[in-house]
């Protein structure tokens, strides 16, 4: 009996459950996104994953112990790394970023011999690579750890990273193109001047990811349903916000973009490739279920997945940039805090405060008056 | 209110491993008592009662030794003859309080009342005062001031859920003591003023179910047994009301005002104990478990018996180290380390558990993942009156639903982060209503 814990519940806590956990199985359910996209777009994806999640992790460690000004072996060993939590930050980075760039007057990267020094003949993106380490190192050190770490940052670390790179850097060329892609899908339907040229094959290069896009991982629907299957069966989202997303993104896109472009299946093929294009998927599954800056409760959760979907589809239509997600991921970051505020479930057994009963008025009897009144008008 | 076949339950909640199977054998036994005996005033919701006995008294077992102050508060009885030694301040699981230290001399006979036959409501209520019969699932409120709710009554329920893990004294009374605890809870029901009552019992308890309903069936009385879910915490005052009536208490107010009463399976023997046998409540069965104990065992326990005699007494330790000690159960007990703590009246259950049951680290940063909301049997957030007190702003953890909770312990059971969340809202009441400095 010497070494007997003294502190406050929880005595028992449910099996299995840790942060640590929870951050493993979002891993795991980006695993099927991150193999399609290498298989798609090359090895590069790979080499992107592995270097923004070492940034990520990288600049956690490093943040962490300067808060602390304690850099010994065992303050290293103490970091907050240990949730994993930045490898899942830095996996979703990379998996947002193409598998390939060129960065307006840099253009470090190595072509194969002999050939043009164009995207399609990078061997190693040496550009992508210091990309990802600026956008690893911003997500964490100003998003995350600046706020206070994990659960405090009020932004989606990844998505205010890829906003930061594309905002910030001219990028000149971009490379996600599908190896099966013919020339022509090599723009993607959201950028193309065809926008309203919809039909099946194109549908099911959608689903399966061959297509270009200017992310490597949002590509295909069919590995990123996969993980939101996954995530869904573990309970580590809640199934229905993603849905939200989908749902307002759909009628929305009905309402300002596919009522515009014609009639009959070409309306419901403009609200289709909507949802499929862009990082839209992706995001409801794997960004806007991020714990941190997604409201607490169900009517939140709803109200922001709707606010998503609808950002994401004014910003494609209404706007000059083509895709729209992660600003409305971002914007709706923002607002989920105020939503937090204002929707509150009420307790168990809460009765409304008794209104008084309505008084009611008898209109009082026509009189001469009035008549003459409203004859008067 | 019918005995139906898909088993009640209510809202959210959480489903911990139950881990009954340690001791839902052992039937009850008897642990003789001790040779000294330490018994707090305090073994009740309200004041202390007051000692009115002084140094050198003798006593017998259910000599009155300090009387209830106030409607709250309770009468306390010497468990043990012999002579009081002390009356000092002790430490309890929550706290400190005075103590009657009385030397056991084992000789005397118990002191009893005459035993009542057929009596009035008024006469039940009399008796339960005058023994001292207090809740005995945890609260301690004193059984006769419940039953006299002036609210129209019209649902008693005895509360059999036992949806605490580790804890089967309940189970073992229903089983060991059938006939005493069904009489029982007719004896409350009528001293409620009614003439039926349900027995709600968790569904994983089929042999309990089966025996008190088969009594019911054979003496043909005006009860019902009701099979609930197994879920935590079924057995929480609204949570089972819910679930047996359908009827949501009103935040802020007493079951009697949606017509419910609930009272607790030990509670009922106690009242047969009392009104038919004459015994005040002076001992009462107690279940020692976890995998930290060699004999894990359901055995009456008289008041004022320290932790170190029931554990000597059911084996000892196991050979795997005890990590935490527990008075009470696992989702709401108090860790302890003084193993001077005494039993009391509300005492059900006291765990060892070994590192592989307990948890014993340190708690991480919440990561807003809102499944303490989700588990939240009263619809609050835990998270936010978490944040929210620790950061100095009780208005806002009031907000959140502090006042409302019922410190079940499903927030911090399903927390990843391991936080202390119910530590946090008791702290949040404590500084809602101006304490807490």
């Amino acid at each position: 009996m010497s070494n007997l814990t003294v502190s406050a519940s929880p005595h028992v806590t449910k099996a299995g459950n840790s942060t640590r956990g929870i951050m493993l199985d979002v891993i795991i359910a980006l695993m099927p996104a991150l193999l399609a996209a290498v298989f798609f777009f090359g090895y590069h994806v790979l080499i992107n994953a592995v270097v923004c999640a070492g940034a990520a992790v990288g600049t956690e460690l490093l943040f962490g112990c300067a808060q602390k000004k304690d850099f010994s072996r065992a303050a290293l060993k103490k970091s907050s790394v240990k949730d994993l939590s930045a490898v899942v930050t830095g996996l979703i980075l990379a998996l947002n970023l193409p598998s390939r760039l060129i960065v307006g007057g840099w253009d470090f990267n190595f072509y194969a011999a002999g050939a043009a020094r164009t995207v399609e003949n990078i061997i190693f993106s040496f550009d992508t690579v210091l990309i990802c380490i600026i956008g690893g190192v911003f997500a964490i050190a100003l998003v995350k750890m600046l706020f206070g770490g994990i659960g405090k940052n009020f932004a989606n670390p990844a998505a205010a990273a890829r906003i930061f790179i594309m905002l910030s850097f001219g990028l000149k060329a971009v490379g996600t193109v599908g190896f099966l892609a013919d020339a022509a899908t090599g723009a993607t339907w959201l950028s193309s001047a065809a926008k309203s040229t919809s039909n099946q094959s194109m549908f099911l290069n959608m689903f399966l990811g061959n297509r270009g896009a200017a992310a490597a991982g949002e590509t295909s629907m069919i590995a990123v349903l996969i993980g939101y299957v996954y995530l869904s069966v573990k309970k580590i989202i809640d199934f229905r916000l993603p849905l939200a997303v989908v749902a307002s993104a759909a009628a929305f896109a009905f309402l300002f973009d596919a009522l515009g472009r014609g009639s009959g299946p070409r309306i419901l093929n403009n609200v289709f490739a909507n949802v499929m294009a862009g990082g839209l998927v992706f995001g409801a599954v794997f960004m806007a279920t991020d714990y941190s800056t997604s409201p607490n409760t169900f009517w939140g959760k709803m109200i922001f997945g709707a606010g998503i979907g609808f950002f994401t589809v004014v910003i494609r239509v209404f706007t000059a940039m083509p895709e729209g997600m992660s600003f409305a991921i971002l914007l709706m970051n923002i607002a989920a805090p105020l939503i937090d505020k204002y929707v509150v479930p009420k307790p168990f057994g809460y009765a409304r405060p008794q209104k008084p009963p309505p008084v009611t008025v008898t209109p009082p009897p026509a009189t001469d008056a009035g008549a003459k009144r409203e004859g008067k008008k | 209110m019918a005995e139906s076949l898909k088993p009640s339950t209510f809202l959210r909640g959480v489903h911990p491993s139950h881990n009954k199977e340690l001791s839902e054998r052992a039937a009850v036994s008897v642990m003789p008592a001790p040779k000294t005996v330490y018994i707090p005033v305090q073994q009740h919701l309200g004041r202390p009662a007051v000692p009115v006995v002084e140094k050198g008294a003798a006593v017998a077992p259910g000599t009155l030794i300090a009387r209830a102050d106030g409607a709250l508060s309770s009468n306390v009885f010497s468990s043990v003859s012999g002579v009081v030694a002390d009356i000092r301040e002790l430490a309890t699981p929550s706290g400190y309080c005075p103590h009657i230290v009385i030397d056991n001399d084992g000789a005397g006979e118990p002191r009893e009342l005459p035993s009542l036959d057929d009596p009035s409501a008024e006469k039940i209520r009399d008796r339960l005062d005058e023994c001292g019969v207090v809740g005995m699932g945890g609260a301690g409120f004193p059984t006769a001031m419940k039953l006299a709710a002036k609210e129209k009554i019209d649902a008693f329920i005895i509360n059999g859920a036992e949806c605490e893990p580790y804890i089967t004294c309940d189970y073992r009374i229903m089983l060991d003591y059938t006939e005493q605890f069904v009489r029982g809870a007719q004896i409350l029901a009528r001293g409620a003023g009614l003439d039926n009552f349900v027995i709600a019992i968790e569904e994983n308890k089929p042999d309990a179910i089966d025996r008190v309903g088969r009594y019911i069936r054979d003496n043909k009385l005006a009860a019902a047994v009701i099979t609930l879910k197994t879920k935590y915490p079924q057995g929480a005052e609204k949570q089972l009301i819910y679930a047996v009536t359908g009827r949501r208490v009103p935040v802020g107010k007493l079951p009697a005002s949606v017509g419910a009463l609930v009272d607790n399976v030990h509670t009922a023997l106690s009242a047969y104990l009392a009104v038919s046998k004459g015994q005040p409540l002076y001992r009462r069965v107690m279940t020692v478990s976890g995998r930290g104990i060699k004999n894990p065992s359901n055995i009456w326990v008289c008041n004022g018996t320290p932790y170190r005699d029931i554990i000597e007494f059911c084996g000892g330790e196991s050979e795997t180290p005890a990590v935490k000690m527990i008075s009470g159960g696992p989702m709401m007990g108090f860790a302890v380390s003084d193993t001077g703590i005494a039993a009391t009246k509300t005492s059900g259950s006291l765990l060892l558990l070994t590192d592989s049951e307990a948890f014993t680290g340190e708690p991480g940063p919440c990561i807003n993942c809102a499944e303490c909301a989700a588990a939240c049997p009263m619809k609050l957030m835990p998270m936010y009156i978490d944040s929210y007190i620790l950061a100095g702003d009780a208005k806002n953890a009031v907000k959140y639903g502090a006042r409302n909770c019922i410190e079940c312990g499903c927030c911090a059971f399903v927390c990843p982060a391991k936080r202390p969340l119910v530590q946090s809202i008791r702290l949040a009441k404590k500084k809602a209503q101006g304490g807490g400095k």
